[in-house]
Order: structure tokens, then sequence, then C-alpha cells
């Protein structure tokens, strides 16, 4: 029988991707473009919208002709229906509502931080991990139950990601490829700890004070020359990724999983993974993560998880292909697992022959 | 704040013809899909007659009729366009 194949279409944030994806997760193409702005600012929604209005066609092209496959081929064209900015996600919507009509192949929407997950799981092979969803928009600890993906912490204000990028923009660093990536390679040089403040709520955290203790306490240090900006970098990624394995840690605890997978992207940070998986080897488990090219956002995971979902009957009408600014997580019925749950609920000592 | 008496007293029409009662036809499928943000302030309606589209726009004040507009005006040259490179005869 031959391979079921989805295009998929991201452009929730600053990137604009397509990939081409099979059921059994191969991954055939998935080009992507970022819209990179000038260090010191943030990205908006009007411009970043524009920027996806530029390259999302020749994306289309190049994923096709990587992939070597024809229209024909395809068997359904999977969307980002949110979480993420309005006007960008617009773009891959539109596009798709076309492409369904002119290729005649159904529509199916996909939750963004979902994809996340599914990405995760199928590139790293665990099968029924924590999870650790860390971005410039989302900031969320999920474990599996019952049909959904749960959401057992997660921010209460900013998401890590969105702190750790204004902070760079104080520092104007580049923006190219990532401010996290830049701030991620500053931290390497840092030798003194500055204290920052630590704020875990329970299962949630919070990073908006903290945000802007640093914002005032950085241009003083600097200007008194009391610490460098690899010193600042240093300390906010250590006190940061300290809360994140804390609650991380509790999950763990909580739902009796030993696997943590990291997803989105600030999970390619490689200091954030290293403090991961001191914990993990202390509570004798196993950290899941991957590099850039999956757990930044991309086409790929947008088509393998909206391709899941075919695959077990779901699929959105053309007049119900909307997009959404608020997805939660736990709003997704995950039918594709239900399927087939993991038989071994106790770690290996499986009753069943 | 618009009060419940609103005055409709800006609009704008734009009429594209794409020759082809099909492409008008998708074009408006996939425009329809996506409301007005702010129905209070600003009305759209569309049709498709002889191959073309349609659009009639209605605002309570001059800004919100342009932004509308220009939003429309960006996505609908995408879905135009992604006919125009998708569409029949096709090369990759």
């Amino acid at each position: 029988m031959k391979k079921m194949i989805a295009l998929g279409f991201e452009g929730s944030a600053n990137k604009i991707g397509v990939g081409v994806v099979t059921l059994d997760g191969t991954i055939l193409s998935n080009p992507r473009h970022t819209y990179i702005t000038p260090p010191g600012q943030g990205f908006l929604p009007r411009e970043t919208a524009q920027h996806h209005l530029l390259h999302i066609l020749p994306l289309i092209k190049s994923a096709l002709k990587t992939a070597q496959i024809t229209p024909d081929e395809i068997d359904c064209l999977c969307y980002t229906k949110g979480p993420g900015m309005g006007a960008p996600l617009q773009v891959s919507a539109v596009v798709v509502r076309i492409l369904s009509q002119l290729w005649k192949k159904p529509i199916i929407a996909v939750n963004h931080c979902v994809a996340h997950i599914e990405m995760g799981r199928i590139v790293t092979g665990a099968d029924d991990p924590v999870v650790l969803y860390v971005s410039g928009g989302n900031t969320q600890v999920i474990a599996y139950s019952e049909g959904r993906y749960r959401i057992f912490g997660e921010t209460i204000d900013i998401a890590v990601g969105n702190c750790l990028d204004r902070f760079a923009r104080v520092l104007t660093l580049s923006n190219d490829p990532s401010p996290g990536y830049n701030i991620e390679q500053l931290a390497k040089k840092g030798e003194t700890f500055i204290d920052i403040p630590y704020v875990v709520k329970g299962m949630d955290v919070s990073f908006s004070g903290i945000l802007s203790y640093i914002e005032a306490t950085a241009v003083e240090k600097l200007k008194n020359n009391e610490c460098t900006p690899a010193d600042l970098c240093y300390s906010l990624q250590e006190t940061l990724f300290a809360m994140l394995v804390e609650i991380t840690e509790r999950a763990m605890a909580h739902c009796d999983k030993k696997d943590i997978l990291i997803v989105g992207g600030v999970g390619c940070n490689e200091r954030l993974q290293e403090m991961m998986r001191i914990m993990c080897s202390e509570r004798g488990g196993r950290l899941f993560a991957t590099d850039d090219r999956y757990c930044v956002d991309n086409g790929a995971m947008i088509a393998y998880t909206g391709l899941l979902a075919y695959a077990h009957g779901t699929l959105t009408p053309l007049e119900e292909s909307t997009f959404t600014q608020r997805f939660r997580t736990d709003e997704v019925h995950a039918i594709w697992r239900e399927k087939n749950e993991p038989s071994n609920m106790n770690d290996g000592v499986s009753s069943q022959v | 704040m618009a009060g419940p008496q609103a005055q409709w007293e800006f609009s704008c029409d734009l009429e594209v013809d794409y020759e082809s009662e099909e492409n008008a036809s998708m074009v408006y499928a996939a425009l329809a899909v996506d409301k007005e943000l702010q129905p209070d302030k600003v009305k759209r309606q569309m049709s498709v007659s002889n191959g073309k589209l349609i659009v009639h726009f209605e605002a309570v004040e001059a800004r919100f009729l342009r932004a509308s507009f220009s939003a429309f005006v960006d996505v609908l040259t995408l879905a135009t366009k992604t006919i125009e490179e998708f569409g029949q005869g096709m090369e990759l």
C-alpha cells in the first residue's frame, strides 16, 4: 500500500514553514524562512504576516520539489489553527483553503502545541514522556492522560522564550539566527552569578517580574561595571532553567513518569538540556530532546500531526478552517493516542500477555 | 464607543474579474471563512457574479474601513496568486 503523505503549513509566529511527511514520520522536505528583525526589535503581527505572504508560495514549490512529489500524491493538507498571532496564522489558512479546492484534498486543522509534542515523540522515540514545551510564546509542562495532553504547569504571564528574547533586546543582541541562541553563546562566557528573583508558584512559573528586574538591574550594573553582559545572560539562563527543571520534576513525580521530552524553540538550548538531563538521571529517567531542525517551528510537525488525525478519521470542512489566537493544548482530543495506549502502565512490569 | 444605532456612513466597493466562475468562487469560499473581527464597526458583503468577485465594505469610521480593506486586499492577492501558481498547468 502506498504511504500516506501530508503537506503541512506553519506560520503562527515569525517562521513560515512548509513540510512534507509520511505517516511513519519520514520527513521528505521541511523548508522554512524566518522573519529576522533588527537588534533591539521584536516582531509585530502585521510585518510578520507580510513576511509570510512573500515567502509561502516559493516554500511550497521548494517543499514539493525536494520531496519529489506532485500534488496528486498528497493525501491531506494540514495547517496551524492556533495558538499564535492572528495575521500570520491567516496566511497559511488562506493558502490551504485555495489548495484544497484546486487539488481536491481534505484539510486538517492542527494545534501548534500538540504538533510540537508529536514531532518530538516521533523524532526521539519517547513513548509517553512528561513534556516540557518551551518557546517564545508558550511555557507548559504537559503529560498525556485519557485522550488529551493535559497541562500540569505553565507560565502565568509571559513565555520563557519571550523573557529571553526581550532581554536580548536590552543588550541589543542579534536576532539572527535567534535571540535565544545568541544569549546561550554569550552565557558560556559568564563568570559571576548575579542573584535574580526565582518565581515558582506551585506547578506554575512567572517570568514577567524577572524580566522587569533584570531589565532595570542590567542597565545599572553594566553602567557601573559591576558585571558583564555575559554574566547577566549566564545568571538569567541558570535561574529560568532551574525554575523549569523544578516544575518538570514535580510533574514527573505527580504523573509517575520517568521520561522527559523537551520541545519548542527554547528546547534546543543545550544548557537547558544539560540541567534537565542531570535531574532525569537522579530520578532514573531519560531525557529526550532534539536540535533546531525539529524543535523550532516547522511545517513537518504540522503535516505529521495532521496526518495522524486524518488517519484516524478527523478532518476539517473548508467552512470551518478558521484560525484562532487562543487554542489550548488540552482542547484537542488526541484520538490517535487512544487507539494505542501504552500497554505497560506499570513501567515494564506488564501483566498483559 | 459605537452605539447600537451606529451610522455606516463609510463604504467602498471592490470588484475583481477572474474571467472564471470557478476561480472567483474558490477565492470567495476561501475568504468567506474569516469573519470581520469587529462586526459592530465594519461589515463585509461578498458575492460572485459572471466570473467576478464583488466585495462591499461598510464601516462606522474611515480608519476601520481602511484597516479592513487593506488586510482583505492582502489575503485576496495571496489567494489569487496561489491559484495562478498552483492551478491548472502548474510547473514544479
